[in-house]
């Protein structure tokens, strides 16, 4: 099963770094989102860091859905997906697979965007590196997850462009708070909301649950 | 493999219309019939690609879209598209098949990969129809299926690959169990095949 998954990955991430389709893409869109936002906010004038931290995780979530979108682009080319889903492994395989390479694209992604966000809305003093780090990374498994099991629903519709959003960003929606939350945090802010767990213990909760989940119904869901 | 009173529809469309069909172990059978009979919707429904919307479509008395993994090993679908990812090569195609079969690659061991071996490091996008159509006919075989579904398997294929397909479908002919889609008449006698034909999604 984690063999599988890990050759249908392999195979995507050669692809990319063949084609450059999904990441270039990915890069033009996240960059140009927070250049926009930075002069739309002034934010040399002092935008604050609640405004920061949320310009940068919606940025990062609507480009995760651009890459969402070609997330089964290959297989639809010549119809690989059948000789996956032939293939006598678990279904889930496929999804896992699909999802570590989402997961590449994000992290390749973010190692741009980040510092680029870091320059043009911190002039003096940034939040502390670790803990957004730590909640990107935590927020990118969960978005790959649910990301890639809802690009496999939305495969066979004839609106699957339309329909992916609709499905990926609500359920973004509490990835989305509890980044903003500790990136907040990251200032030596109290963002507050998580309970006990905190944010990053509240991404690590929603991986897992989305783990199970899409585990379990990805068998299901990928055929027909 | 067995189709009881197996239908399909696509919205207001009825691709198959209570088709009933058994395939016993290791008969090859050919799909006669022309474009748009439902030769291919039967193919995808006894691979258990897509769901009937009435009637079982079974393997080994199993329901195809249920198909275990131990079943799913021993079987083999080729369709209209190659199935093969396009950026990659023909070695790396057959390499991930392997790989997801559990094998290791045998280029050299397949008759269906004849001719392949040349070109087997080429990125397969710039490989023509024929040449896409033998690969996957080589990705079909490479796993030594006891069912192979082929949809019209000859399509693109010149004179040496139609030749080619005969000999794989020939030697395959006891060992598995065999159902080709085709227009071409011939193929069931060349074979020593049963031919069933398809008109307007029913079995003639």
């Amino acid at each position: 099963m984690i063999g599988a998954a890990l050759a249908i990955a392999r195979v995507k991430l050669v692809l990319e770094l063949r084609r450059r389709e999904v990441v270039f893409a990915m890069l033009l869109f996240v960059a140009a989102t927070i250049v926009i936002v930075h002069f739309a906010l002034r934010a040399d004038d002092g935008a604050g860091p609640r405004a920061a931290a949320g310009m940068l995780w919606a940025a990062v979530v609507f480009t995760a859905v651009l890459g969402l979108l070609r997330a089964f682009a290959a297989e639809a080319e010549e119809g690989a997906l059948d000789a996956l889903l032939l293939a006598p492994v678990d279904r889930a395989a496929i999804w896992l697979g699909s999802a570590l390479a989402q997961f590449g694209f994000l992290v390749v992604v973010e190692v741009v965007a980040v510092p680029l966000w870091w320059l043009l809305f911190f002039q003096e003093e940034g939040p502390a590196p670790l803990p957004v780090i730590a909640a990107l990374l935590l927020a990118n498994v969960g978005i790959a997850l649910v990301g890639t099991l809802a690009a496999g629903l939305a495969l066979g519709a004839r609106t699957r462009d339309v329909l992916l959003p609709v499905l990926v960003l609500p359920l973004a929606i509490p990835l989305v708070l509890a980044g903003v939350t500790a990136t907040y945090g990251a200032f030596g802010e109290e963002g507050g909301g998580f309970g006990p767990l905190g944010p990053l213990g509240f991404l690590a909760l929603y991986d897992l649950i989305f783990l199970a989940l899409a585990w379990g119904t990805s068998e299901h869901l990928l055929g027909d | 493999m067995t189709l009881e009173e197996c239908s399909k529809r696509f919205g207001e469309r009825l691709a198959l219309r209570k088709a009933t069909l058994a395939v016993e172990p290791g008969e090859t059978v050919v799909l006669l019939g022309p474009n748009g009979a439902g030769k291919s919707t039967l193919l995808r429904l006894a691979a258990g690609l897509l769901r009937p919307t009435a009637g079982h479509a079974r393997i080994d008395g199993i329901d195809a879209v249920d198909a275990p993994r131990a079943l799913r090993a021993g079987m083999a679908y080729a369709g209209h598209r190659s199935q093969l990812y396009r950026g990659l090569t023909a070695r790396e195609n057959l390499a991930l098949h392997a790989r997801l079969h559990g094998r290791a690659l045998d280029l050299d061991g397949s008759r269906a990969a004849v001719g392949l071996a040349d070109r087997a490091d080429e990125r397969i996008d710039g490989f023509s129809r024929g040449m896409l159509q033998r690969l996957a006919l080589a990705r079909a075989t490479a796993h030594e299926p006891v069912l192979l579904l082929l949809d019209e398997p000859a399509s693109g294929l010149d004179a040496d690959g139609r030749t080619l397909l005969d000999h794989v479908l020939l030697e395959g002919r006891g060992r598995r169990t065999q159902l080709v889609a085709s227009h071409d008449q011939d193929l069931p006698a060349r074979l020593g095949a049963r031919a069933v034909r398809l008109d307007t999604g029913r079995i003639a």
